[in-house]
């Protein structure tokens, strides 16, 4: 099994550091990106595109960021999502546990599921699997 | 016959032109008197002519008898001469000579033209001696007789012996040669004398004597000039013995003309008499053409008139023959009441038109009319139409024949009645009918004379008199009112009358009067006196009457007079309705409806009805005045009440709402305010039901009920939830704020605890350790942050007072200071000086602190910082306005971040996402709000609201 081009978008410094540990225990990635907020994501998706770089296979999303959240980089990345060829898998992963950030992550098709923080490696696992 | 034609057109020009006719006349008058004068004129001249020729040759004559006598006189004298040529006895011969011939006054012998013998001496001695023939005055004259050897008269001149007087020399030849002259001398005075002038008619010629002077060849005259010479009015002839003229001369050469002047001024006037008279004459026959042309006109006119009349005339007429009875002439009416057309109606008589009921009567009178009985006649007819309808008619007939003369025909005037003899068939169906009313009416009715009680009045000054004092007079004189009452007279009464009055007869009724004497008569009868003395015709009351049985009666009287009668009162209908049972009814529902109104003046609402359609109120009950202050008249009086003081703001849709039930048909219940008299707001709850007559609602009933109680503790009650709804809100926020802020951190402590735990080297371990407490710090600072925050909400050592806001405003610049220098910043404050907040110190220099920080961090970099605060009244809030020009913010995206914990819009590292929350929760503890309003790169604008 091909390993697979990870992005995390999270505005949180200590759970950055957090995942990419996680990530490279997992050692189902080839590669990781981390993105503070939606906007840097989404101009470094847009970017990629352009110069046809490799594009990631899974978004680990977070829902409260400055500049731009979660919602917002999902209206975003539809606008982007007819230039994309392959499969994106984007996973929302919040500390949040209202039922209706829940709820609303479901009405997005390209969300593939709902993570509450902690994350753990099984997690990863379990996504990475989850073609 | 074409002549005469002529002629009388010449006559009738004439005729027809009086003046020019008259002008003619006089000029062809005057004409003849100025032939007539100018012949006249001639024949006088003539005879004048005549006269004076006569006159003159007998002059002529005289005067050439004493020349010829001269003649001889001079031969005589010179047969004196003997041979040797020396006078002889001339003396003698002189002197008989002289005696002769009385018109000589002297004689002369001139022996060559020397004067050497005269006779007599005496008086003539001057010319002794003269030489004639050498005088030049004399010689010519002398040499022209020698030269003719005949006598010729020298003069007249001036004579040397003195005196006029003519010479006549006669030339004397002695043996054929010229001797001398023998010479006469004859005075003129003489001369003249003989002449016979003075036999002249002195006053109408005078006589003059002229010869052409030999020596001037100029006409001399000797005789004193006595008038004009110049025209033609006198006769001459000559004299050739001494070469004179001799004149007649007319002393007045106009009086022929003097003569003739009377008679042709007398013509003139008469031929313009003439034509005076000629023209008054002939003026007369046009006068009175035109007056018979004047009086054809009027005929016509009249004839026109008549004709119209007869044939427009709005009553038939119809001139009859007396005698067959056959229609001559008829107009237009006349035909058209028959329906017979003219040329019809001609072959007609008017038997045959006649109704045969009526043809006697109208027979016996146009016979009375053909005898000379009666001149004419009147009577009412009928006459049958050609339709074969039978109508009357009124016809007056008059005879065309003179008195005592023979009957030719007669003129019928015919007017149609059938209308009036129609309608008095009415009348008459119609009184009956009245009278059956009359007597078989349900009511009793009295016919009463009144006149006697009006004169009573009219006696006692009560006529028109005030009202007041017409009561007041009958109330202190009862027995006047009976008076009054025993002056009606009763005509008549009716069936039911007596029914109910029940008198055996009527008769009987109309004497007893007093049986309408009740008990309270007089408080009635007052009032129908007074009627009466106001001239009120009808009169309505309420009295009492008593019965035949004695018991009284309730009546409602109706007094009514006669038509025609109101001044005398002689006819009256008095009208009596028994309405004892129902006045009692009346009493009974009467009091009923008191029982209602009593019972539904206890209900604690508005009782009230309506009508549907103009929800005009027909009633409301007494409870008005406690729940609104307003009374039921004051509602009901009004139409537009229940409208007009509908709380404004519910006053369209309750009416609208009103409009739609009453329209279904359908009851209903809803609340809305009203405005009360104390102009307080009463909230009221209106059940409707409403009253529906074959399918349409007629009347609508309810009762308003007060429930502003109710509204009041509703309203309350609503603000409570909404409070407890709000604080719910703020909580379940505040506990998802914190439930989200911890589980960030303690999912991070989770998963460096399992890191930890898998950890392989202790280098790692170590690693997470410091990680680890880096979450416990920003863990225990989000701790510090909540507990700050609930410290906010629960209001704990908040203390508020009255604090002064400039004065923070200082402190909070004071304490950026820094940036603002750094950043150079210009804040503009605009509140009042010395404007004092009620809050608490900490919280205002938070705030204040917290908006400006902000508004400084989120400046635009390409603008120099400005901040505007500001201070204003807005819907009864105080509000602190904050204003800047940075960088603004999203707040289409953003609207429901901007006031959330820990929610930043940039990559600032300074923005932590707590000042605006923390800020948000301090101005609501001190219950105001704060509002936002921005736009992306033009500035931002907070504004708190203060209570």
């Amino acid at each position: 099994m091909r390993k697979k081009n990870i992005w995390v978008i999270d505005d949180d410094p200590i759970y950055q550091i957090l995942i990419d540990k996680i990530i490279n225990r997992s050692g189902k990635f080839s590669s990781f990106s981390s993105f503070k907020n939606g906007k840097d994501a989404i101009d470094s998706l847009a970017n990629s595109l352009k110069k046809k770089d490799s594009l990631p296979d899974l978004i680990l999303l977070d829902i409260n960021m400055p500049v731009m959240n979660g919602w917002e980089f999902m209206d975003a990345f539809s606008l982007l999502k007819p230039e994309i060829s392959n499969q994106i898998n984007i996973y929302i992963v919040s500390s949040s546990i209202a039922a209706e950030d829940k709820n609303k992550s479901k009405t997005y098709s390209e969300i593939l599921g709902y993570l509450s923080k902690p994350v753990s490696i099984n997690d990863l696992l379990l996504i990475a699997s989850n073609d | 016959m074409e002549s005469k034609n002529k002629w009388s057109n010449l006559i009738s020009w004439f005729l027809t032109r009086p003046k020019i006719a008259g002008l003619i006349v006089s000029l062809v008058l005057c004409s003849v008197v100025i032939f007539v004068a100018f012949q006249r004129y001639q024949i006088l001249k003539e005879n004048k002519n005549n006269e004076m020729d006569t006159i003159l040759s007998g002059v002529h004559q005289n005067i050439g008898q004493s020349l010829k006598n001269c003649y001889a006189t001079t031969l005589t004298l010179a047969l004196t001469i003997n041979d040797e040529g020396k006078p002889q006895n001339f003396d003698e011969i002189a002197k008989q000579l002289l005696a002769s011939n009385n018109s000589i006054n002297s004689v002369q012998l001139v022996p060559n033209g020397i004067i050497s013998y005269v006779y007599p001496m005496q008086g003539n001695e001057a010319a002794m001696g003269l030489n004639i023939l050498k005088s030049k005055k004399l010689r010519k004259e002398a040499l022209q007789s020698i030269a003719n050897k005949k006598m010729y008269f020298a003069g007249p001149f001036q004579l040397k012996q003195g005196g006029e007087g003519i010479v006549g020399r006669f030339p004397v030849y002695h043996k054929d040669k010229f001797w001398g002259f023998s010479a006469v001398i004859i005075r003129l005075e003489t001369l003249l004398k003989t002449s016979g002038i003075h036999a002249i008619d002195k006053s109408k010629y005078y006589f003059q004597l002229s010869k052409i002077n030999p020596n001037t060849s100029k006409e001399e005259f000797f005789l004193p000039m006595k008038g004009n010479f110049s025209q033609k009015n006198y006769v001459s002839e000559y004299i050739p013995d001494g070469n004179w003229k001799i004149y007649l001369i007319s002393k007045n050469p106009n009086d022929v003309y003097t003569h003739l002047m009377a008679p042709t001024i007398l013509g003139f006037i008469l031929a313009l008499c003439f034509g005076v008279f000629i023209v008054l004459i002939f003026k007369k026959p046009a006068e009175l053409q035109l007056l018979v042309n004047e009086q054809a006109t009027k005929l016509i006119n009249s004839e026109i008139k008549f004709k119209t009349i007869f044939d427009q005339a709005s009553v038939g007429i119809a001139r009859i023959d007396s005698y067959s009875g056959y229609f001559m002439e008829v107009n237009k009416k006349h035909s058209d009441l028959l329906g017979y057309s003219l040329e019809e109606i001609k072959n007609k008589n008017f038997q045959s038109v006649t109704h045969p009921d009526d043809l006697d009567d109208d027979l016996a009178n146009l016979g009375k009319l053909r005898r000379g009985e009666i001149r004419e006649y009147s009577m009412e007819k009928r006459y049958i139409t050609k339709l074969g309808k039978v109508i009357w008619i009124n016809l007056t007939v008059s005879p065309m024949w003179e008195i005592n003369k023979q009957a030719t025909t007669h003129i019928a005037i015919v007017e149609d009645i059938s209308a009036i003899k129609e309608s008095e068939e009415l009348l008459k169906k119609s009184e009956v009918r009245f009278k059956s009313l009359f007597d078989d009416s349900p009511l009793a009715l009295w016919e009463e004379d009144y006149s006697a009680v009006k004169n009573y009045l009219f006696e006692l000054n009560l006529i028109n008199e005030e009202p007041e004092i017409v009561t007041a007079f009958l109330e202190s004189h009862p027995e006047i009112i009976q008076k009054c009452f025993s002056l009606i007279k009763v005509l008549n009464v009716n069936n039911q009358c007596l029914i109910q009055y029940a008198p055996k007869t009527k008769l009987q009724h109309l004497s007893s009067t007093d049986i309408i004497l009740g008990k309270d008569i007089p408080h009635y009868f007052i009032k129908h006196l007074g009627a009466i003395c106001q001239g009120n015709n009808h009169l309505n009351i309420d009295a009492n009457i008593k019965n035949p049985k004695g018991e009284i009666r309730d009546i409602h009287l109706i007094y009514s007079v006669v038509k025609g009668y109101e001044d005398t009162l002689e006819r009256v209908i008095i009208a009596t309705e028994d309405i004892t049972e129902r006045k009692s009814a009346e009493k009974t529902a009467l009091k009923t409806q008191q029982k209602i109104e009593s019972l539904i003046n206890t209900v604690d609402g508005i009782v009230w009805e309506c009508d549907a359609e103009t929800l005009n109120f027909s009633f409301i009950s007494e409870k008005v005045k406690d729940i609104l202050g307003y009374t039921p008249e004051q509602w009901t009086s009004s139409p537009s009440f229940w409208k007009d003081h509908i709380h404004p703001d519910d006053t369209s849709w309750v009416q609208n709402y009103c409009r739609t039930k009453v329209d279904a048909n359908s009851n209903h219940d809803f609340e809305y305010r009203m405005i009360a008299k104390n102009g307080s707001s009463v909230w009221l709850r209106d059940i409707v039901n409403i009253v529906v007559e074959t399918g349409t609602a007629t009347s609508m009933r309810g009762i308003m009920i007060d429930i502003t109680k109710t509204k009041e503790a509703e309203k309350e009650l609503n603000n409570s939830f909404n409070l407890v709804t709000e604080q719910n809100q703020r909580l379940l926020n505040f506990s998802y704020i914190v439930s989200h802020n911890l589980r960030s951190h303690t999912s991070n402590i989770a998963s460096i605890v399992n890191l930890i735990e898998i950890s392989e080297t202790d280098e790692e371990r170590n690693e997470m350790v410091q990680l680890l407490k880096t979450v416990s710090d920003s863990l225990n600072e989000t701790m510090v942050h909540l507990n700050e925050v609930i410290n906010i909400r629960t209001n704990i050592g908040l203390v508020s007072e009255s604090i002064n806001l400039q004065q923070y405003i200082d402190t909070a610049q004071n304490v950026l200071t820094e940036q603002i220098i750094l950043n150079d910043v210009s804040i503009t404050t605009i509140i009042p000086k010395n404007i004092t907040v009620n809050y608490n110190p900490a919280y205002l220099e938070s705030i204040l602190y917290n908006i400006i920080s902000n508004s400084i961090r989120y400046r635009h970099p390409q603008r120099k910082p400005e901040i505007s605060i500001q201070w204003f009244l807005e819907n009864d809030m105080n509000v602190l306005q904050i204003s800047d020009n940075g960088v603004g913010i999203d707040l289409v995206k953003n609207a429901d971040k901007i006031f959330g914990m820990y929610k930043t819009f940039s990559n600032n590292p300074d923005s932590k996402g707590i000042g605006l929350f923390i800020t948000k929760n301090q101005i609501e503890a001190m219950g105001g709000t704060i509002t936002v309003e921005s736009e992306p790169n033009m500035g931002t604008t907070f504004k708190i609201y203060i209570q």
